[in-house]
């Protein structure tokens, strides 16, 4: 074999090292908008100071919004993109990571209450036949068992394939039914047997929903974020679309080991990617605006928003889950609401009935995988909590 | 990353200390010049072949032989690869591999080993230090790697200089990579071929 591998050798080598990888970021500039964030809120100085904490404890970014007796505050610490260092603001729109479960799961019991969708019938009877044959026990597992998350069906983004290719291929948007294939032939547990929260669960409600509205989205807009007036929430969000230079950049720590890569357009593909269990990108103000609404009864009836609040207990007994509400303690004190995480964000929206307060928290960090800027972070988490609860 | 250089050096000069002193076997020289073109992937193996071959990268190596012929070696290889997605990296590894006969000239191949995967960051990273936040794209992590792979090669001897193509399908078992993964099995697809030089 004549042929010339040492020259064929030094080509390729050229070849590889003159292209550069282009940065993942995207573009975000400070907002015009401004907006008074009431300065004389009694929690102000207490909350900023620990914001200010995090942000030292290397988290890119945090926002916060807090509704009350006191009136609203809101406040932003950090930087939305660390390239340029643009200062993150509360106009900024935020990633919400699983909360968009809680308006997935306010758009099916509106249907339910027009009478459009029987909870407690099987999936099967709403599915088109190809996807229903692709969900083990889909004659067993009813729409009131994928809201509370008993329906047993596998989880999707933790299989290895999924993550893999999800990694490999970061700019690959994936239609909601493909999901589908990564669920297996097999149930996870009998369905209805017990609690296990699952991402599919709000996939397959989204697919749903299309099938008795045309598209679950549309239907979104028209009967939660238009009569709230949610003008910045953005659902099924288009991909690389920077919103006006106003959506965060977003970071992850790949290797656990203190150091952050831009995540954005990963992050920015997989919410695109995501229908009914993700998907949303809003302000925080906003975020406040949908909770509000809900809890106060402007889009489901009191005896709905009851429904939604029959809790599901995990193993140990502790409540975990209603009909799109996540159940949580915070510093102690019942709250109600959603939690969101992704490869570059970590939220939280609650309601503290007892204390009557609306909550709603950022940052641009990935939670999904462990980094040891976590450990200290939560200590300062918790401390905020203390301050809310008070 | 020191204690893998060691333990590499190590596996490069003890493994078959004899080598060094023989004279050529009959049918195989030693240290030839191992030149591959590589497709590195972040997947599981046969799952999304496509993607299989997005990243390439090249390898340069060696080899010599346990028993004297070209049926049971030792490789010792570094390979640097580009890959978008999850970050370029440079894998050392050394790795004993049995060539049964299969039919004239053809042979299989399997192999087994340890490696070193030194992984870099795909997009710009940031760390903070003392409250700012300063580049990092030139920070890499090492991790240990198990790697194992089949192939196929076409070896004819010959006395003046000659070169035995090969191609096989590497598995990588990556260690740590991060607190959440600790276990990542990344693939690379080799072609390439050992350029046995003329003794003179």
């Amino acid at each position: 074999m004549k042929i010339n591998y040492i020259n064929l050798f030094f080509v390729l080598t050229l070849l590889f090292f003159v292209e550069k990888i282009k940065a993942q970021g995207l573009e975000v500039m400070p907002c015009t908008e401004t907006k008074t964030i009431n300065t004389n809120h009694p929690k102000a100085n207490e909350l900023k100071a620990l914001m200010q904490e995090l942000v030292k404890q290397s988290i890119p970014g945090v926002v916060m919004s807090i509704e009350d007796k006191n009136g609203v505050w809101e406040n932003a610490e950090g930087y939305a993109k660390l390239e340029d260092l643009t200062p993150l603001q509360p106009c900024h729109l935020q990633y919400l990571g699983s909360i968009p479960k809680l308006y997935m799961a306010t758009v099916i019991m509106k249907l339910w209450e027009e009478g459009k969708i029987d909870l407690n019938a099987p999936i099967s009877q709403y599915l088109p036949m190809k996807m229903s044959k692709q969900v083990p026990n889909s004659e067993k597992i009813t729409v009131k068992m994928l809201l509370n998350h008993t329906s047993g069906i596998n989880e999707y983004n933790d299989v290895s394939a999924y993550i893999c290719q999800l990694l490999q291929e970061p700019k690959r948007i994936f239609q909601p039914e493909e999901y589908l294939q990564y669920i297996g032939k097999k149930p996870d547990f009998e369905a209805g047997s017990r609690y296990s929260y699952r991402n599919i669960n709000y996939v397959l409600l989204s697919l749903i929903a299309d099938q008795l509205t045309g598209n679950h989205a549309d239907y979104m807009r028209k009967t939660i974020f238009k009569p709230l007036g949610m003008s910045n929430t953005f659902y099924r969000i288009e991909q690389g679309n920077t919103y006006d230079k106003r959506l965060v950049n977003t970071y992850w720590d790949r290797y656990s080991n203190n150091i952050l890569e831009n995540s954005s357009v990963l992050l920015n593909t997989n919410t695109a990617s995501m229908a009914g269990d993700d998907g949303v990108v809003c302000t925080p103000a906003d975020a406040i605006l949908f909770l509000k609404g809900l809890i106060q009864g402007k889009i489901v009836s009191e005896k709905t928003l009851a429904m939604m609040q029959e809790w599901v207990s995990d193993r140990k007994g502790n409540k975990r889950y209603g009909l799109g509400f996540a159940y949580m303690e915070m510093a102690g004190m019942k709250a109600i609401g959603h939690s969101g995480g992704g490869l570059g964000t970590g939220c939280q929206l609650y309601y503290l009935p007892e204390k009557k307060v609306f909550i709603f928290t950022a940052i641009n960090l990935g939670t999904v995988t462990e980094t040891p800027i976590f450990k200290e972070a939560e200590k300062t988490i918790e401390k905020i909590y203390q301050v809310l609860v008070k | 990353m020191k204690q893998f250089f060691l333990v590499f050096l190590f596996l490069a000069f003890s493994v078959s200390p004899s080598v060094f002193a023989q004279t050529d076997p009959s049918d195989f020289r030693n240290f030839p010049l191992v030149i591959s073109l590589h497709f590195h992937s972040l997947s599981l193996p046969f799952k999304n072949l496509k993607s299989n071959f997005k990243n390439v990268g090249i390898g340069i190596g060696t080899e010599i032989t346990h028993n004297g012929s070209n049926n049971w070696v030792q490789q010792f290889n570094v390979v640097w690869y580009r890959n978008k997605g999850i970050g370029n990296g440079i894998f050392f590894s050394s790795q004993v591999a049995w060539r049964p006969h299969l039919v004239g000239s053809g042979n299989g191949e399997i192999k087994a080993g340890l490696g070193y995967l030194l992984a870099f960051h795909p997009t710009t990273s940031f760390v903070q230090q003392e409250g700012k936040w300063i580049k990092a794209d030139r920070k890499i992590k090492g991790m240990w790697a198990i790697p194992v792979g089949i192939g196929f090669g076409y070896y004819y001897y010959h006395p003046e200089t000659f070169v035995s193509p090969f191609i096989s399908y590497q598995m990588m078992l990556v260690k740590g990579y991060n607190a959440s993964v600790p276990l990542v099995p990344q693939t690379l697809i080799q072609v390439g071929s050992r350029i046995h030089f003329q003794k003179k």
